[in-house]
């Protein structure tokens, strides 16, 4: 059985969308069930590392370019499923996979699924044999506009690389001039576009844990257009020396600043997951979020995180903030239970099962 | 009539159900079942059945849901009655199984050991039930072929849950409570709301004659296993001549009215002037019941009036010398109990007062099972639908194919003669909608038509609904294979429809409501086999006048002659009055649209209960 996968990014690819895709189309080669997976992405580096088991073609940024390079490989060789890694691209899945009599598998990730899309793409929704959501907001979300069986929309979360577990940060804790301190850490995109996040909200409820005798420090670790304006805000609230922009880093600094941190925050009200929960979690670093949207799988509803409102969110951070670490790994196993790369292989299966069943 | 729910947390990612959940959502259908309760979890506590009792086959607690198979392996909850359990059990004995108790849930966990999903074909009765099944770790739930018994599901996409009321899986807690627009759009064109939608999104009801299998890769759709258009169909193949009528509708419905009798505790009757009740009534007599209870709504307003049904219905009584119990019912009490009707409907419905008081009545006299008649106009062309839906089909629906027509007359009368459209909105209708089986029964059945929805709900919800709930597509599934006659069609349509979402919802809910089993052997697919070959040759009056006849001592004379009228009670005025009609103003004519007050009225009360303040 053989596959034809459309996606925005996938191997050579960065952001969230990305790692999913390759997460994904690694646990399928890895299952052995498929015979071939052709990938035709929009965007990709130069030469990406690509898994064996997976053809990876060279990126077609332009529309057309792209639609005719997906046709030509749907033509060009037997294709019994087409997976469409993102919404925007679903008319044209939908297209592809009724030339080949294909299944077609719809992939869907946040915010994209959860305002009513065009006709055109809803119906191909509609048409989908299967469509695989990342969070169950995002599955009621679809089919809130979608008419379609709900047995067919099926919840495959984020999970989270191996290589974040835990571990001794303290050299970085050092590094950055933080010893003693209570080290709060938001990793994502400082960007105007991205406020939802919530890095707002931790910085005004900064002079209270101060007050409370926190001697507390943000760290926000991430690029972004919006990052002088939080850096105005925390001038403003008067803890500027207490909330530190460190920008992107590499790999090794993030995960050991996941480890470093007392607490990991982002009080977002938009994540399609929030992946960035399960690094900290894996690391071995307990987290607080909001109990919205797809943040509220990432936190298992309050089971592995805590999962509070905007009202408690001041309240709920300064208990996480007085309470001692928990056992580092007891909480990663705890996370890898529910989201470990095992079960994100095996549910990747159990779609690929779903698609194969007699209907 | 029992009650059972499930939480089955499937997906790695899910928290383990919560005890408080399990039992909350059971007992929010404490009335379903008062004699006893029980729970169970699996070994990993990922799996919980919840169950309440209404004792009814083998009275004592070896007996208790949800039971276990003897090795263990499989559990069952199980809300219905198997009525070929006997033979069941004959033949599974003769194969060497042992039975630990008398009761018709055991035989369930027989035959799935042994014959898996396809045990349901080996059912007569009405059931819904869910197996656990230990070796495959899996969930395996059924529903019967009419939809008698509910079952309710919700699946969140990491957790699958399931009840036998919409309004117990919401109490649970972890249910969303989003709203569905099929859902609501239905209700407001039906009175009812058709399944498989609920007024809640996530909720969805297992559809009749389906199972589903639900494991580690969560809920699949579900899968049908027998279909009324399918029984018919395969009848109208095998055609018996119209002189087969009395004989077929003798025995079949003889031999259903037996099987319906199972019962280790008394089975009354509901008794109306009509002639469905009245042959229930004489067949229990031919099928050997000795002592039978018989029970009669009167009502002061109808005394010495036709539609007092009292003194036929005495008659009737008198003539197969049954006990019989007169309950009268006066509007007062109908305001009094109003509040606790509303409580009691799991989905709002427009209808099922009646059965709320003869139900009632019932429990009062000590009953826990009743016989009723209902069935018996879908079964035997007793509803006007029979002769209306073929002559509009044939009269108007040439006209209302023509593209645009129907629209274009709707626009020019709106404009020209607006109090017609106001008046007679249906009628209308005719050149838009009569040109499908499925257009001419909304016509029909409908309380309202598509095309005003707009002026009585938020355009976008009354928008958004009519595509999600796609009527005409869903209506016409019901024809699926054609069942081959002008009769059959109808006879699917409304027992796939009408029956199945009003009658039987109705039945369920206010029976449910005083720990009563309502029965319905006019609903039964070993009957509807036997009358399939010669409902083509079913012309008006036939059907009904066959029935009349089957006892061995047939109905009096009179109960033929008269209307037909059902349990009627003059619920159209005290509907009007509290959904603030003028009193004393409701005729025939205007009858339709007291219903369509009445359904705001119930609506409000059961998605804002406090709205059903005002009307007490």
């Amino acid at each position: 059985m053989s596959m034809l996968a459309l996606a925005t990014d996938a191997f050579g690819g960065k952001g969230g969308i990305a790692q999913y895709n390759r997460d994904f189309f690694g646990a399928l080669a890895a299952s052995g069930s498929l015979s071939s997976i052709v990938v035709v992405p929009r965007h990709a580096d130069d030469a990406p590392d690509v898994p064996a088991g997976i053809e990876q073609r060279p990126p077609r940024a332009g529309r057309l370019s792209y639609v005719l390079a997906a046709l030509r490989e749907t033509l060009a060789r037997p294709c019994d499923v087409v997976f469409c890694g993102h919404l925007y691209m679903a008319p044209l899945a939908l297209l592809l996979a009724r030339l080949r009599r294909a299944k077609l598998v719809i992939q869907m990730h946040g915010i994209e699924a959860w305002q009513r899309p065009s006709t055109l793409r809803r119906q191909a929704v509609e048409a989908a044999d299967l469509v695989l959501c990342v969070s169950r907001h995002t599955r009621a979300a679809v089919l809130g506009w979608a008419s379609i069986v709900p047995e067919r929309v099926i919840v495959v979360p984020d999970t989270v690389s191996d290589t974040f577990t835990p571990g001794d940060g303290s050299a970085l804790r050092t590094a950055w001039g933080l010893q003693g301190k209570k080290v709060l850490l938001t990793v994502g995109r400082t960007s105007a576009a991205e406020r939802y996040k919530g890095h707002d909200r931790v910085i005004q409820a900064l002079p209270r844990l101060v007050a409370q005798g926190h001697d507390a420090v943000y760290v926000v670790l991430g690029d972004g257009d919006d990052r002088e304006r939080l850096a105005a805000l925390a001038a403003r609230e008067g803890v500027a020396d207490r909330a530190r922009f460190m920008g992107a880093v590499n790999f090794e600094t993030l995960a050991n600043a996941y480890r470093m941190a007392d607490v990991f925050v982002m009080p977002s009200t938009g994540e399609g997951f929030g992946i960035v929960f399960l690094e900290a979690m894996a690391s071995g670093t307990p987290v607080i979020g909001l109990a919205v949207a797809g943040a509220s799988d990432a936190l298992a509803d309050g089971e592995l995180g805590v999962a509070t409102t905007e009202a408690e969110f001041c309240i709920e951070l300064e208990g996480a903030l007085s309470r001692p670490k928990p056992d580092a790994k007891a909480l990663a196993a705890a996370l890898k239970r529910r989201f470990g790369y095992n079960q994100f292989r095996t549910r990747a299966a159990v779609a690929l099962n779903r698609l194969m069943e007699p209907a | 009539m029992c009650g059972l729910n499930g939480i089955f947390a499937y997906h790695p990612a899910a928290g383990a159900p919560k005890e408080s959940e399990l039992l909350a959502t059971r007992d929010a259908m404490q009335a379903r079942g008062p004699d006893g309760s029980g729970a169970w979890w699996t070994e990993d506590r990922r799996c919980g059945l919840g169950h309440r009792r209404l004792a009814i086959l083998d009275l004592s607690d070896r007996a208790s849901q949800p039971m276990t198979s003897a090795d263990g392996s499989l559990v069952v909850a199980f809300n219905g009655e198997i009525y070929n359990f006997p033979d069941l059990r004959a033949e599974l004995e003769a194969q060497g199984v042992q039975f630990y108790t008398t009761c018709d849930t055991e035989a369930l966990l027989h035959l799935y050991a042994r014959d898996g999903a396809a045990m349901v074909g080996q059912l007569r009765g009405m059931f819904a039930f869910a197996i656990w099944d230990s070796r495959r770790r899996g969930l395996f739930l059924a529903r019967d072929s009419y939809g008698i018994k509910p079952l309710y599901t919700a699946d969140d996409g990491w957790t699958f849950r399931f009840a036998s009321q919409v309004k117990a899986l919401i109490a649970g807690g972890h249910v969303s409570r989003d709203p569905e627009p099929a859902g609501i759009v239905g209700y407001h064109l039906f009175g009812s709301v058709p399944e498989p939608f609920t007024l809640h999104r996530e909720v969805r009801a297992l559809p009749a004659g389906h199972t589903q299998w639900v494991d580690a890769g969560g809920p699949r759709e579900p899968k049908p296993f027998v279909s009324i258009a399918a029984l018919l169909a395969e009848g109208a193949r095998q055609p018996s001549p119209a002189a087969d009528l009395p004989h077929r509708v003798r025995a079949g419905v003889l031999d259903s009215v037996r099987a319906h009798l199972l019962a280790d505790v008394e089975v009354g009757v509901f008794l109306s002037a009509g002639v469905d009740s009245g042959a229930m009534l004489g067949l229990m007599r031919d099928a050997g019941q000795r002592d039978i209870r018989a029970i009669t709504l009167g009502f002061a307003e109808f005394r010495g009036s036709a539609e007092d049904e009292v003194p036929l219905a005495t008659r009737v009584a008198r003539h197969y010398a049954a006990g019989h119990i007169v309950r009268t019912v006066s509007e007062r009490e109908f305001r009094q109990d109003l509040p606790a009707i509303l409580d009691a409907m799991d989905q709002p419905s427009i209808d099922g007062v009646n059965t709320w008081f003869v139900a009632k009545a019932a429990k009062e006299a000590g009953l826990k099972v009743a016989l009723s008649g209902l069935g018996g106009d879908e079964l035997l062309a007793g509803y006007p639908s029979f002769v209306d839906i073929p002559r509009w089909k044939r009269r108007y629906g040439p006209f209302a194919a023509i593209p645009g027509l129907g629209w274009a007359v709707r626009r020019a009368i709106r404009a020209l003669a607006p109090g017609m459209v106001r008046s007679r909105p249906k009628g209308l209708g005719l050149l838009e909608h009569s040109d499908t089986w499925a257009g001419a029964y909304l016509l029909r059945r409908g309380l309202f038509l598509p095309a005003e929805l707009t002026q009585i709900l938020d355009a976008e919800i009354a928008r958004e609904g009519l595509r999600r709930l796609q009527l005409k597509r869903r209506l016409n599934a019901n024809l699926l294979p054609d069942p081959g006659s002008d009769v059959a069609r109808v006879c699917a349509l409304e027992s796939a429809f009408y029956m199945q979402n009003q009658l039987l919802r109705d039945a369920d809910w206010a029976g449910m409501a005083h720990g009563l089993e309502i029965r319905v052997p006019l609903v039964d697919t070993r009957l509807l086999q036997t009358m399939a070959p010669v409902m083509g040759t079913l012309v008006p009056g036939a059907g009904k006048a066959a029935l009349a006849k089957a006892p061995a001592t047939p109905l009096p004379a009179e109960i033929v002659n008269r209307a037909k009228t059902g349990f009627t009670v003059p619920t159209g005025a005290w509907m009007a009055n509290v959904a603030g009609s003028p009193a004393g103003t409701v005729t025939a004519k205007s009858k339709g649209l007291v219903s369509r007050n009445w359904s705001h009225v119930v609506l409000s009360a059961l998605t804002s209960p406090r709205i059903a303040a005002p009307l007490q």
